[in-house]
């Protein structure tokens, strides 16, 4: 079965079985990445598709103020609509028992008879709404878990400031909402904001809409453009208050899913890459030794006739057998990595059954990117084997020739040990090989610093949210619009330390074809408790005429300084108002506007009111101070803190720890293998060299210190080297999460260097131990006999 | 040239003005087990003492390297006694075996085996820095003609000055024993003689007790004794009455 040659093949890697494993799991490393990427990818991708063709999710979605029901069938007659589903859609505030906050949502109607046309319900549990019943609710599934409802459990909600109690049918899923957060929130508080579906009469009666709509969704028929179709919705509903038709692609839950995409193919390729390439230096320099002990061999080999294509092929296995193995263990490390990250996303992501799914073709690539990167590595030994004319071959390699090094001839070679000189000299002599062993080491610590970026970066935005920027305990709003007098009560609660008003208001921002829908926040013009701030953390006032937005905003508007931005106010009698952008925020999560309070209450034709407030509190009377805001019985809502914080450490704390084991385990396997194998290398090349030595009379630790003085030397180069590629690394990583709801700040401290580097140089000293345990065994009196 | 022949242990009245530095009794050496075993050192009874010249004859594999790989401390024999000194070498641990290497033994090989990434001085001066007293690398390089290549690289260097360097390394130290494996086996006649004058110098001027091993029968000239092994035992010893000079040697 086996030819004779391919026998030797299997006893050379039986000899180097330590080094070629070294190799093969620094390439499962970077095809773990890849086969974990690119299955998580197809799991999305082909989860989403599949959920959205069954559920018949929409192309567009348009809300507006109210339309006849009448206007749906004008829009699904528009050229390029194919299906239509109009509704209500409506905010509520709710009352949650054990919930110290009140939580709100959102309120969707379901066609009184027969099933919705688009966007339709997966039921999880429960049952659908009884035909024409009343007093049932449908509940999105994150909320309900998030706290602890289920079928048949009560809840309270007030629809357009009425209190009615409802019971919990069942348990829904909707692909509008595979990412159910209240619009503009960084992370999902589904505590204290959930999704719920009524029947439209019910719905649309208590706010008002019977007969009417004012959310409509449509598909595209097949081959029509989706600017088009928008263009002319927007047209025809511009008489009803339409608030702008947008597609996918600006669809806040779509977007959510399609970033994970986005930071997951950049991940399938950076790091494979990386990893791969430290993997085919690694394989060049086992088969450049391989090669070299082998020189005879080959010469023979060629003088019996065997062709140089056999030769290279033979030797091409080699390398290949290590991609085998590494494509196999890459797969067995990927593949449970990416179900542990699965089972994080459906933290976040809210499908009917997202399953790990294993993308075939990942393998298939991981297999040709490795063989592709293993060629490459072995291409140049293998290309001076084939050219190695026989009789040439047959005479063993010239000896090595040295020269002072480098350093030396600076002039301080004066104070340099012997053993120092021959550790830089082999380093000269062979500057590739050393190339690479600092290469590795050096990306073995740049890519630990990543993830305690990441995770720097992660506290700094919330000291930066809740330290610099708010800096207030708690906050509340109010179910209604009040006087600013209101104020005074407040200040008279026990434990205020001091307390400022607000008035928000929720908005449609639009500047040329962009918009966004968020919140406009009118605040004291230089506040102390929520603080607009710029670059350099200085406090920015607010102008007495104009806006000023999140920086984030501005870019995705497109808008300058001086730009005038429409603002279409989505309350009361909803005034469309043009201001100047005055001055942009840099605040790092969601995207808002502020105005001063005053020029708001101005600019929505109200008195000097109010529908908010913010205290700072004296720490010891906090439970008396809301045990008496318990008793206001105008409040809405309420932001402690304190617990916004700790719910935002929990969820980001297991995947940050998650990501941090993988990243640690992967640089600990790299540093291992580099230096294992480059000093199995030294080892092996100079063992006749090292044996005389102990000949003579050295110990074997002082022998050991000639090898070690050489990694030393690498590791001291590599070192801040791998410290410079982190930060690289860090900055191209953490730069990519820069979207509407987060902008992560790179940060980069003393304690994550010092960590990337303890992690690195304890990896290397345990890999040289291993190797310098050999120097024991080294052959005395093989150094006296004939060199290889 | 030869004028006695014994098949006995050297002894001790042959040798009244020298001390007795090693003392082998019994030495056997056997490789691997059961029918694979070797018997590399059958048996080896001698005593050598300071400041002669030994040479060592012997067929391949009779046990003239095995011999001189116990003496050096490379190597523990498998039964028998070994003695430098008050050393008991056949049952030194690692840590003895290098110290003595270190303080007491120099070694020359064949195929010199210098460190190629250092030159000829720092050849040298690597040993010199371990040892207790010794010649400084440059006086040492002298004693063998290389005063004038001392920062050259072993690659710079032809065969016999490479192994020149390597008696000067081995010599620096002052040791009390010289051991050559073949110190001219690669070498050609006239660079031959170059090595072993170095050789016979270091063994004249320092008395130092010098074990050299060899296929070339005409290198005897130069011995004190000449010691013939067969089968992994002592065949014969030969003394000379008069010791000739390298430079007379012929081969």
């Amino acid at each position: 079965m086996f030819s004779h040659l391919d026998r030797k093949l299997l006893r050379d890697l039986t000899r180097l079985k330590g080094q070629a494993l070294a190799v093969a799991l620094v390439m499962a490393c970077g095809l773990a990445m890849l086969t974990m990427s690119r299955s998580l990818i197809y799991s999305l991708e082909s989860t989403r598709r599949e959920y959205y063709e069954a559920h018949r999710f929409a192309d567009i979605f348009v809300a507006l103020k109210r339309a006849p029901n009448s206007v749906a069938s004008r829009v699904a007659e528009l050229p390029g609509v194919a299906g239509v589903d109009a509704g209500v859609s409506a905010q509520v505030t709710l009352d949650i028992p054990g919930l110290d906050e009140p939580a709100s949502g959102l309120v969707r109607s379901l066609p009184d008879r027969g099933e919705k046309e688009l966007n339709r319900l997966f039921l999880r549990s429960g049952r659908w709404l009884t035909p024409r019943g009343r007093g049932e609710v449908l509940v999105g599934e994150a909320f309900a878990l998030a706290n602890q409802l289920g079928p048949g459990d009560a809840i309270a909600m007030l629809l357009n400031g009425r209190r009615q109690e409802f019971r919990i049918a069942g348990i829904v899923l909707s692909p509008e909402f595979v990412f159910e957060s209240r619009p503009g929130a960084a992370l999902p508080d589904n505590r204290t904001y959930g999704i719920f579906w009524m029947p439209y009469e019910e719905v649309a009666r208590a706010f008002d809409l019977y007969g009417a709509f004012n959310f409509l969704s449509l598909t595209l028929a097949p081959g029509a453009r989706e600017h088009a179709v928008i263009t002319a919705v927007d047209q025809l509903l511009k008489l009803y208050g339409g608030r702008g038709a947008f597609g996918r692609g600006d669809h806040p839950s779509h977007i959510r899913v399609s970033d994970e995409i986005r930071v997951l193919q950049t991940l399938s390729i950076g790091f494979p890459v990386v990893f791969l390439s430290v993997a085919a230096f690694m394989i060049n320099a086992v088969l450049s030794r391989l090669l070299a002990l082998q020189r005879e061999q080959i010469a023979i080999l060629k003088a019996f006739g065997f062709a140089n294509r056999q030769i290279v092929v033979h030797y091409l296995k080699f390398a290949f057998v290590i991609v085998a193995v590494g494509t196999v263990l890459g797969a067995m490390g990927g593949v449970p990595l990416a179900k542990r990250l699965v089972v994080m996303y459906e933290m976040f992501f809210r499908f009917p059954a997202l399953e790990f799914r294993l993308d075939p073709s990942a393998l298939v690539w991981a297999a040709l990117v490795a063989t592709f990167a293993a060629t490459i590595g072995v291409h140049g030994a293998v290309r001076r084997a084939a050219k190695l004319p026989p009789a040439e071959a047959m005479r063993p390699e010239p000896p090595a020739n040295y020269r002072p090094a480098f350093v030396e001839r600076t002039g301080i070679a004066h104070w340099l040990s012997h053993t120092f000189r021959i550790a830089v000299r082999n380093i000269e002599r062979r500057p590739m090989q050393a190339a690479f062993t600092v290469a590795g080491l050096a990306l073995a610590t740049g890519i630990l610093i990543v993830p305690n970026s990441f995770r720097d970066s992660v506290k700094r935005i919330l000291g930066f949210q809740w330290d610099v920027i708010d800096r207030d305990d708690i906050s509340i709003g109010l179910l209604e619009p009040a006087g600013v007098k209101v104020g005074h009560l407040f200040e008279k609660l026990p434990g205020v330390v001091s307390t400022e008003v607000f008035r928000n208001t929720a908005a449609r921002i639009q500047f040329g074809h962009k918009s966004r829908q968020l919140a406009i926040r009118g605040m004291t013009a230089d506040g102390e408790h929520k603080r607009v701030v710029d670059k350099a953390l200085h406090q920015l006032p607010l102008p007495e005429h104009g806006l000023l937005i999140s920086a984030k905003l501005a870019e995705i508007l497109g808008a300058r300084v001086g730009d005038q931005l429409v603002l279409e106010i989505l309350e009361g009698k909803r005034p469309v108002l043009t201001l100047p952008l005055v001055g942009l925020a840099d605040d790092l999560t969601g995207l808002s506007a502020y105005v001063e309070r005053r020029a708001l209450n101005r600019l929505l034709g109200e008195g000097d009111v109010i529908n908010g407030a913010s205290f700072v509190l004296d720490a010891a009377a906090r439970p008396n101070f809301l045990r008496e805001l318990k008793g206001i019985p105008k409040v809405s809502w309420v932001a402690v803190k304190d617990s916004l914080r700790a719910s935002f450490e929990k969820t980001t704390a297991a995947s940050i720890n998650l990501i941090q084991t993988m990243y640690l385990v992967f640089a600990t396997v790299v540093a291992f293998g580099v230096v294992y194998n480059n000093a199995r290398i030294s080892l092996a090349e100079r063992a006749r060299e090292l044996a005389t030595l102990r000949v003579v009379g050295f110990s074997s630790r002082e022998v050991g210190t000639v090898l070690v003085t050489e990694l030393v030397i690498l590791g001291l180069v590599a070192l801040p080297l791998g410290l410079l590629l982190g930060t690289g690394f860090a900055t191209g990583i953490i730069g990519m999460v820069n979207t509407e709801t987060v902008r992560l700040p790179l940060v980069l401290t003393a304690r994550n260097y010092a960590f990337a580097t303890l992690v690195v140089s304890i990896a290397s000293v345990i890999s040289a131990a291993v190797v310098l345990r050999q120097l024991s065994h080294l052959n005395l009196v093989g150094a006296l006999k004939a060199p290889e | 040239m030869t004028t006695q022949t014994d098949s006995g242990p050297a002894t001790v009245s042959l040798h009244s003005d020298r001390e007795q530095l090693f003392r082998v009794r019994g030495l056997t050496k056997t490789y691997g087990v059961g029918d694979a075993a070797v018997h590399a050192l059958a048996g080896v009874d001698l005593d050598l003492y300071t400041g002669e010249f030994i040479v060592l004859l012997g067929p391949s594999g009779s046990g003239k390297t095995t011999l001189l790989n116990q003496i050096g401390g490379l190597d523990v024999p498998t039964s028998g006694e070994l003695r430098y000194r008050d050393l008991d070498l056949a049952n030194a641990t690692e840590e003895d075996l290098t110290h003595y290497r270190r303080d007491s033994v120099g070694f020359v090989f064949q195929f010199y085996n210098l460190i190629p990434s250092l030159t000829a001085r720092e050849n040298v001066a690597l040993i010199t820095e371990i040892a207790h007293d010794p010649i400084p690398a440059e006086t040492a390089l002298e004693m063998v003609n290389l005063g004038a290549r001392l920062d050259h690289f072993p690659a710079q260097l032809s065969g016999g000055e490479q192994q020149r360097v390597a008696i000067a390394r081995a010599i620096a130290k002052r040791p009390e024993v010289l051991l050559c494996d073949e110190p001219t086996g690669a070498l050609d006649i006239r660079t031959g003689i170059v090595v072993l004058e170095a050789i016979e110098r270091v063994n004249r001027e320092l008395s130092t007790l010098t074990v050299v091993i060899t296929h070339n029968a005409v290198m005897a000239q130069m011995a004190d004794r000449v010691v013939r092994f067969s089968d992994g035992r002592v065949h014969s010893i030969h003394k000379n009455s008069q010791r000739a000079p390298a430079s007379s040697v012929n081969w």
